[in-house]
């Protein structure tokens, strides 16, 4: 898969959610040098109309005038420009979940490495998450197999660790994940290509 | 007449490590002062104050805090490494003041309260990269100082290689100041690489340059180098023999055929002597200084904001060439040049871009897939020289 580098980030596309002109100016104008394009919030809408890859959230708006749940969709990154550092309005900003930060007063350096960081950390997200399903499916799927290992030891007479075996050359043989080959034998009573043995 | 007289820092570090360059970069400023001082065009005349930080990184932000505090300067021109001018930018940014730096830098910078006034990578790294993969080869070795400078433009190189199909053979560093290149020059002997892109700095660099081409001539063999910052003082400094047939890419070269520059030159060599020679960044300090003055000059009064809009946009037919401050990023439009180092310790420049380019500090405008799809051309003219720089050099000499 050609995934896009975290250094490039031209023609990327930004929502900002920022209240102050002058943040907004200093951001508008880094963003433009950077070749990438931007998204203003509007709060009449309830979405943003076009997706967008990162989002410029000034953590000070919220909780009060932002309706995160409307910005921030799916696993966009977020970049948090903090002002306030309580622990209670940094509570708000760890429930968003933020991939980069950035210190008001802005300045324009540091734009670019919150960026870099948030495509970084967006995309290891994201990776990680699929990773994290593929185990959650296998770890469900070890109960079928291992009762798949019971039926082989039985109708086979072998121990646990030849059924296991039996099971994964019958995989690859079939080109099949373990874990189907083993929901097929429990739905069809055995080993595809073997003389099921009558218990 | 007495003119009001305005308080300029001057910060060059013109002994330690560096001196030589940064003694450069002093005598091109005290220049630049005084030609504004004896001009009757400027009603008013620069006061420079100068420090000299002998190299070390620290001592730049004393001396700057300094030069605010007590010289009450709001100019000033200075610095030559990334290093030091990381040092000087967050006092200059608390306090309002404005860093004039004339030194061609790595880029991916962009303070408010900097002019840069040197070339950004796409001024330099960018066009030498085009010119090797369209006209020597796109397998090339690198050697390097270990330092910003070189990283980052090896990355440079990497991807514009990389995307165009071609390879790095080799990435070597240097510690700063390191001398002993023999390792490196027998492997490139052993090797053969159809190009050397050379980043070293300093004495590493004249030692690696003059070891290459002792190496090459005992062994017959002719290795292209190429190089982003050599300048006339340092092909002296290698010696005449061995600082010839480097390609090298630069906004100045003391061989620009221009009025501007040819009086510039003359007035350089009645000051410093016949032999000496005027550098990239010498020049552009220089410039730095003429721009600020014309800026001052506009904005009637030396106030950093009405400065800046002042600078913004507005032409200065420098040594170099028209030469202006593009006030979305606060670096300069520029002219890249090509140029062969010849006999005699100058360069012969074989190429220019046909108008002062914008600065692209981000290099957000480069375009990857077109350098691909050029160099793909290029393989099937590889006989036609003349078609393969045309699609994006244009020869001048």
């Amino acid at each position: 898969m050609n995934r896009p580098s975290p250094f490039s980030v031209r023609g990327r596309r930004a929502l900002m959610v920022i209240r102050d002109e002058r943040e907004i100016a200093i951001v508008r104008r880094q963003l433009g040098r950077l070749g990438m394009t931007i998204t203003d919030y509007d709060p009449e809408r309830t979405a943003p109309a076009e997706a967008v890859d990162v989002i410029v959230l000034d953590a000070d708006l919220v909780p009060l005038e932002v309706d995160v749940a409307a910005v921030c969709q799916g696993d966009t990154p977020i970049i948090a420009l903090v002002g306030t550092e309580t622990p209670s309005r940094l509570k708000w900003l760890l429930d968003l979940q933020p991939a980069s930060f950035l210190i008001k007063p802005l300045r324009s350096a540091g734009l670019y490495t919150a960026l870099v960081v948030a495509f970084d950390s967006a995309q290891r997200r994201h990776d990680e998450s699929l990773r994290t399903e593929r185990l959650e499916t296998r770890v469900r799927s070890r109960r079928i197999v291992s009762a798949a290992v019971q039926q082989v030891m039985r109708s086979q007479d072998v121990s646990e660790a030849d059924a296991f075996a039996l099971i994964r050359r019958a995989a690859m043989r079939q080109r099949l994940a373990i874990e189907q080959l083993s929901a097929d034998i429990l739905a069809g009573g055995g080993l595809p290509g073997r003389t099921t043995r009558s218990a | 007449m007495t003119r009001p007289a305005i308080p300029i820092g001057l910060v060059f570090s013109r002994s330690g490590p560096y001196g030589m360059m940064g003694g450069e970069l002093h005598k091109a400023a005290v220049m630049a002062v005084d030609e504004v001082n004896q001009d009757d065009q400027f009603d008013f005349s620069f006061t420079p104050r100068l420090r000299d930080p002998r190299g070390v990184v620290a001592a730049y932000h004393t001396a700057c805090d300094e030069l605010i505090r007590e010289e009450r300067v709001d100019h000033i021109i200075g610095c030559y490494t990334s290093a030091s001018r990381k040092q000087v930018i967050p006092i200059v940014e608390r306090t309002e003041r404005l860093l004039w730096y004339p030194a061609r830098y790595e880029g991916f910078e962009c303070s408010d309260n900097v002019i840069y006034v040197g070339a950004a990578p796409n001024h330099n790294v960018v066009p030498l990269v085009r010119h090797m993969l369209a006209q020597i080869s796109d397998q090339v070795f690198c050697i390097g100082s270990n330092y910003i400078w070189t990283w980052e433009t090896n990355r440079v190189i990497r991807e514009i290689v990389g995307s165009a199909g071609g390879r790095i053979l080799a990435e070597r560093l240097l510690e700063l100041g390191e001398i002993a290149v023999d390792h490196i020059v027998r492997e490139i002997i052993e090797r053969k690489p159809p190009v050397v892109f050379n980043t070293l700095v300093g004495e590493s660099s004249y030692a690696f340059v003059r070891a290459l081409h002792e190496a090459a001539t005992r062994e017959n063999l002719v290795i292209p180098m190429l190089s982003c910052s050599l300048c006339e003082p340092e092909l002296k400094l290698i010696g005449s023999e061995a600082s010839v047939g480097c390609v090298t890419s630069s906004a100045y070269f003391e061989s620009i055929d221009r009025a501007e520059n040819r009086g510039f030159v003359a007035r350089w060599k009645a000051r410093h002597g016949a032999e000496s020679s005027p550098s990239v960044d010498g020049q552009s300090t220089y410039v730095s200084i003429m721009l600020l003055a014309r800026a001052i000059r506009r904005a009637g009064s030396a106030d950093v904001g009405a400065v800046k809009r002042a600078a913004a946009n507005h032409r200065y037919q420098s040594p170099q060439g028209p030469v202006w401050v593009d006030p979305d990023n606060n670096h300069c439009f520029l002219t890249p040049r090509l140029a062969h180092s010849v006999p005699g310790c100058q360069f012969k420049i074989f190429w220019e871009a046909d108008a002062p380019v914008r600065p692209d500090p981000y290099l957000a405008g480069l375009d990857l897939a077109s350098i691909g799809k050029l160099n793909k051309v290029n393989d099937v003219m590889t006989r036609n020289v003349t078609t393969k720089s045309a699609n994006h050099l244009r020869i001048v000499k």
